[in-house]
C-alpha cells in the first residue's frame, strides 16, 4: 500500500512565499482533507505533488522514493493522478476517449505499430478501452461513453473528472474540489463515490470547502493557513481547535 | 466536358500533394501553434532522398526488375529519414525555445528553413536533378481522358496515408495523446502524457507525409531543385489556413481547394495561367473573410492535433 | 638582428607586396549563381575560368603575372545585379563577362559605365542591351529579334504550320521574344491560338497542357527562360498527349534538358547560335572547359567574351577602356561559339539556326540563311 509523505515542503514563486514547510502525510488507505481559506495554497500542494510546481525547499516522497523534481507524467507513472477545481477535461473528446487518454501512461505500443495495427497494439487498445470503460462504470457514466465531453451536463463532467484521474489506474487520487458547484444530492453521491474508491483501496486526498462533505468522509483533516500548516488531526479534533477557528473567522472578515 | 475531366484530375493530383504538405503545417500549429517554415525542406529533403535512392537503384536494375519494390522501398525510406530529420530540427530550433515567445520560435523556424535550404544547395548542388522516370510515363485513355499511372500512383497513396493519418489520429492512443496535448499540454502532462515525445512525434508524422509528397512530386515532374520546397510550401501553407489552421480535415480539404482553383483558373480564364496563384490567393482571402478561422474552423477543437 | 634590419625587411616585404599586387589582372563575371538559373549561370562563370586559364596558358598578359577573377552572382535580379556591379566596380576590375537574364543586365551596364568598364553579355538576347548608346556594351550571343524570325522562317517554310499556340512565362526575355514571334505569326498569316502565360519556378503545366491538347496546334512555341522548366513541360506534354511540334530557344538549350525530359525531349526544336564545333578554337575551349564538365548553352560563349576581352587588353598593352574598345572593334577572330567580329554598337552578329533533339543530343537541323537542312 501506498504512503506519500511530505516534510517541511517550501515553495515560493519569485518573492511570494506560497507553502513554508508544510508536512503531513497520506497513509495507505486513508482519506485525508486538506482546508483552509482561499490562497491558503491547498492547489498548490497539488500541484507540487503532481510535479507541475518545483519545490524550492522539503522533500514529497511515495513508498519510500522522492518524487520532489519528477516530471508529472513520470509522478502519474508512479501512481499519483489528480482532478481540477475547475474542469479541465478534454472538451472535444467522448468521455471514454477523456479516460482512455489517461491509460497512456499504462501502454507501450509506438507510431509505428499504431499505424500498423498490430495484434499486439490492437489487444492494448481493447484492454484500454475495457478498463476505460470500467473506470465510467465505477463513476456512473457507462450510458454517456460516446458523449462529447463538453456537451455533458456539469455534475457529469465532474464525475467524468474523476473517471479520467481512476483512468491511469493511481493507488492514490487527488480531488480538488469535488463537490463545487453540485446539489445536496449530487454532494450525497459524491461522498459515497469517494468512500467506495477508497475501499478499491485507494489513498484520496481531499480539498474541499463543503465542510459537510469535509467532516462525513475524511479519517483525517489537515489545515492550512498562509501557506503553513497550523493543525492536523481527526476531523472532531479540528473542528474544536481554536487555530482553525481563527483562521476562519480571519479570513471572513476579509 | 472532357476537357473538364481532364482538368478535374489534374487539379486532383496537385491538390493531393498540396493537402499531404499541408498537414504538416497544421498539425505542427495545431500542438505548438508554430509556423513550421522549415516544412518546405524538409519536403524537397524527401524529393531529394527519392532521387539518390532511386537513382542508385536504377543503377543497380532493380528498377527495371522491380520497379515497385523499388518506389515502396524508396518511399518508405525517405518518409522514415525526413521523420527523422524533423525530430531533430525540432529538438534544436524549437525545443529549447518552448518557454519562449512564440516569435523567437517563428524566427528559428525562418532560420531553420534557410539553413536546410543552403544546405541542400550545398551537398546536392544548385542544378536539377533528374529523376529517373522511364517507368513513370505510362498510362491510359478512358472516354477522352487522359490518365497517367502516376496520377492514379499519387491519388493512390494520398488517399492511403490520408486514411492511415485519420486511423492514427482518431483511433489510436498515440493520436488520442497528440489530440489531448493539442487541447491543453498542462492537462495532458497531468494525466501521464509526456509531452515532448508527443511533440516530436507530431513532426515526424507531418515530416513523413512531406516526404511521401516530395518523391510524388519529383517522380510526377521528373526532376527535384534545392529551392523546391519554396513555392509548395507556401501554397500548402495557404491551403492549411484555408481549411482552418489546426485542423487535419481541414487540411486536406484547402489543399484539394488551391489546386484545383489554380488549375480551373490556368484553364478556363483566358490567360489565367499567369494569373493562377492569384486566385490562389484570392479565394483564400476571400474564405477568411467570411469565415476567419478557416474552413473547418467552427469545430476547430473537434479534429485538431 | 637589430631593430633596424627588422623594419629594412618589412619595409621591404611591404614594397613586394606592392608590386605583386600590381601584377594582378582583376576581371569580373555577373552571372546568376544561385536561383533558378543557378545552372546557366555557373556555365558563363566557368566559361570565364576556362578562358583565364587558356589565357595564362598562352603566357598571359605581359605586365600582369596573375589574373584574378571576381564571380558575382546577379541572380537575375535588377537590385542583386546592381549591388554586384558596384562590388566589380570598387574592386576596380577592368572588365566584366555578364549577365545572363536582360532585365539584370541592363541596369548592371548603367552601374559599369558610370566606371567606363567594358561589359560583355554572352547570353542577354533583348534588343535593348546594346540599343542604349552605352560606350562600353558590347554582346557575344545574338539577338531576340534575330532569333524569332530565324524560329517563324522555320515554322513557316519547314514545318508549314496554319496555327501556332504560344506559352511564355513572363521573363524581360521569355515574353520579350514570345511577343516577336506572335507579332510575325499574325504577319505570316498563321492563326495565334491563344498565347498564354505561366509563372516562373511553376512545376505544374497540367491545365494549360490541356488547354493545348484539345486545341490541337501545329506548334507549340514555349518560351521559357529555364531549361529545367523546359524539361518539365516536355515531360507533361507528352503526358498530357500533346501532338504539336515544338520550338524553344536558346535559354533551354543546356544538356540539362535532355537529362531531365529524356525521351520526352526527343524531336524537339530550338532555335540557338550555329556552334562549328569542328573548329581549333572549338576544340581547346573543350580543353580549357574539361575540368568544369559538360559544356552548357552558354559555356562557349562566356569562353568567347572573357577571351576577347582578354585578348584586347593583350593587344592593347593597357586596360584604359577605350583602347580596349579600339582593339575589341579591331578584332577579328575565330571564338569557340562563331567567328566574333564586333561593330562599333557592340553587336556581334546573330547566327540562328535550327537544332533539334535526337538522341539525346541537341543536333544541327536547319539553316535558316541557307534553307537547306544539315
Amino acid at each position: 500500500m501506498a504512503h506519500l509523505c511530505l516534510t517541511d515542503v517550501s515553495v515560493h514563486f519569485g518573492g511570494l512565499q506560497a507553502l513554508t514547510e508544510v508536512s503531513f502525510d497520506l497513509r495507505p488507505g486513508e482519506i485525508v482533507s486538506l482546508i483552509g481559506p482561499n490562497g491558503a495554497g491547498k492547489t498548490t500542494i497539488f500541484n507540487v505533488i503532481t510535479g507541475v510546481y518545483k519545490i524550492s525547499g522539503g522533500v514529497v516522497a511515495y513508498d519510500g522514493q522522492t518524487i520532489s523534481g519528477l516530471r508529472p507524467h513520470h509522478i502519474l507513472a508512479r501512481g499519483i493522478a489528480r482532478t481540477f477545481q475547475n474542469i479541465r477535461l478534454f472538451t472535444a473528446m467522448t468521455a471514454l476517449e477523456n479516460v482512455m487518454v489517461a491509460r497512456h501512461c499504462r501502454t507501450r505500443s509506438g507510431v509505428i505499430g499504431s499505424v500498423l495495427r498490430t495484434g499486439c497494439q490492437r489487444a492494448e487498445e481493447r484492454a484500454v478501452r475495457e478498463r476505460g470503460m470500467a473506470a465510467l462504470d465505477f463513476v456512473g457514466l457507462a450510458a454517456h461513453a460516446d458523449a462529447v465531453a463538453k456537451n455533458l451536463p456539469y455534475g457529469l463532467q465532474r464525475r467524468l473528472e474523476i473517471a479520467r484521474a481512476l483512468g491511469s489506474d493511481p493507488t492514490t487520487i487527488l480531488l480538488d474540489e469535488p463537490a463545487a458547484g453540485l446539489n445536496p444530492s449530487e454532494s450525497r453521491e459524491l461522498m459515497e463515490m469517494i468512500q467506495r474508491i477508497a475501499k478499491t483501496g485507494v489513498n484520496v486526498l481531499l480539498v474541499e470547502h463543503d465542510m459537510s462533505v469535509v467532516m462525513n468522509v475524511s479519517h483525517r483533516v489537515v489545515v492550512l493557513d498562509h501557506g503553513v500548516c497550523i493543525c492536523q488531526g481527526a476531523p472532531a479534533e479540528v473542528r474544536s481547535n481554536p487555530a482553525v477557528i481563527e483562521a476562519y473567522l480571519g479570513s471572513e472578515t476579509d | 466536358m472532357d476537357y473538364l475531366f481532364q482538368q478535374l484530375i489534374n487539379g486532383l493530383t496537385l491538390g493531393g500533394v498540396y493537402a499531404l504538405v499541408a498537414l504538416g503545417y497544421t498539425m505542427v500549429y495545431g500542438i505548438i501553434q508554430l509556423i513550421n517554415f522549415a516544412h518546405g525542406e524538409i519536403f524537397a529533403a524527401g524529393g531529394y532522398l527519392g532521387v539518390i535512392l532511386l537513382s542508385y537503384m536504377a543503377s543497380q536494375g532493380l528498377m527495371d526488375s522491380h520497379p515497385w519494390f523499388g518506389l515502396a522501398f524508396a518511399l518508405i525510406l525517405a518518409m522514415g529519414y525526413c521523420a527523422m530529420l524533423a525530430m531533430a530540427v525540432e529538438k534544436v530550433a524549437y525545443k529549447p525555445l518552448r518557454q519562449s515567445s512564440r516569435l523567437s520560435v517563428l524566427l528559428s523556424a525562418l532560420g531553420m528553413s534557410i539553413f536546410l535550404q543552403n544546405g541542400l544547395m550545398l551537398t546536392q548542388g544548385v542544378y536539377d536533378k533528374a529523376y529517373p522516370t522511364e517507368f513513370t510515363h505510362g498510362g491510359f485513355e478512358w472516354l477522352g481522358v487522359r490518365v497517367s499511372y502516376m496520377q492514379i500512383g499519387i491519388l493512390a497513396v494520398t488517399a492511403l496515408l490520408l486514411v492511415l493519418l485519420n486511423t492514427l489520429v482518431f483511433k489510436t492512443r498515440i493520436g488520442k495523446a497528440m489530440r489531448a496535448t493539442a487541447q491543453d499540454k498542462v492537462m495532458s502532462a497531468l494525466v501521464g502524457i509526456h509531452s515532448d515525445k508527443v511533440i516530436s512525434t507530431t513532426f515526424a508524422i507531418g515530416a513523413a507525409l512531406a516526404a511521401a509528397a516530395g518523391i510524388m512530386v519529383g517522380l510526377y515532374y521528373g526532376s527535384v531543385r534545392y529551392d523546391m520546397g519554396f513555392v509548395p510550401g507556401i501554397k500548402a501553407f495557404a491551403a492549411a489556413v484555408l481549411g482552418g489552421i489546426g485542423n487535419i480535415t481541414g487540411a486536406m480539404i484547402g489543399g484539394l481547394i488551391i489546386g484545383m482553383v489554380e488549375i480551373l483558373a490556368a484553364a478556363y480564364i483566358p490567360a489565367g495561367g499567369e494569373y493562377k496563384d492569384v486566385f490562389a490567393f484570392v479565394i483564400l482571402i476571400g474564405v477568411l473573410y467570411f469565415m476567419p478561422t478557416g474552413i473547418m474552423g467552427e469545430n476547430v477543437d473537434d479534429t485538431r492535433v | 638582428m637589430s631593430a633596424k634590419r627588422v623594419i629594412l625587411t618589412l619595409v621591404a616585404m611591404c614594397l613586394m607586396a606592392g608590386t605583386a599586387t600590381a601584377a594582378t589582372l582583376k576581371i569580373g563575371s555577373l552571372s546568376p549563381l544561385t536561383g533558378s538559373y543557378a545552372a546557366d549561370g555557373n556555365d558563363i562563370a566557368n566559361g570565364t575560368r576556362a578562358a583565364i586559364a587558356a589565357i595564362e596558358k598562352e603566357g598571359g598578359i605581359p605586365g600582369f603575372d596573375k589574373i584574378e577573377l571576381f564571380a558575382e552572382d546577379s541572380a537575375c535580379d535588377p537590385r542583386q545585379a546592381v549591388a554586384a556591379a558596384n562590388k566589380l566596380v570598387n574592386e576596380k576590375v577592368v572588365g566584366v563577362v555578364g549577365a545572363y537574364c536582360s532585365s539584370a543586365t541592363i541596369p548592371a551596364s548603367e552601374t559599369l559605365a558610370e566606371a567606363d568598364i567594358p561589359m560583355l553579355t554572352p547570353a542577354s538576347t533583348s534588343e535593348k542591351v546594346t540599343e542604349r548608346g552605352l560606350p562600353y556594351m558590347f554582346r557575344v550571343c545574338g539577338r531576340d529579334d534575330d532569333q524569332s524570325i530565324a524560329a517563324m522562317k522555320f515554322i513557316k517554310d519547314v514545318l508549314k504550320a496554319k496555327t501556332i499556340f504560344i506559352v511564355d512565362d513572363k521573363t524581360t526575355y521569355s515574353q520579350g521574344l514570345a511577343d516577336n514571334v506572335e507579332k510575325l505569326a499574325n504577319k505570316e498569316g498563321l492563326k495565334v491560338i491563344a498565347h498564354d502565360h505561366v509563372n516562373q519556378g511553376d512545376k505544374d503545366f497540367s491545365a494549360v497542357l490541356t488547354k493545348i491538347k484539345d486545341a490541337k496546334p501545329d506548334v507549340l512555341y514555349m518560351s521559357l527562360q529555364n531549361s529545367a522548366s523546359g524539361a518539365l513541360m516536355l515531360i507533361q506534354a507528352k503526358r498530357a498527349g500533346v501532338t504539336a511540334a515544338i520550338i524553344g530557344q536558346d535559354a533551354v538549350y543546356h544538356p540539362q534538358l535532355m537529362e531531365i525530359a529524356k525521351d520526352a525531349a526527343e524531336g524537339m526544336y530550338l532555335t540557338f547560335g550555329y556552334i562549328d564545333e569542328e573548329t581549333p578554337s572549338y576544340k581547346k575551349f573543350l580543353a580549357a572547359y574539361e575540368k568544369f564538365g559538360k559544356p552548357g548553352a552558354y559555356s562557349a560563349y562566356a569562353y568567347d567574351a572573357a577571351y576577347s576581352l582578354l585578348s584586347a587588353i593583350k593587344a592593347a598593352k593597357s586596360t584604359d577602356p577605350a583602347k580596349i574598345k579600339a582593339e575589341l572593334i579591331k578584332g577579328d577572330m575565330q571564338g569557340a561559339s562563331k567567328k566574333i567580329k564586333f561593330q562599333a554598337n557592340g553587336e556581334s552578329g546573330s547566327n540562328y539556326i535550327i537544332r533539334v533533339v535526337k538522341d539525346g543530343k541537341f543536333a544541327n537541323f536547319w539553316d535558316p540563311q541557307t534553307g537547306k537542312k544539315y
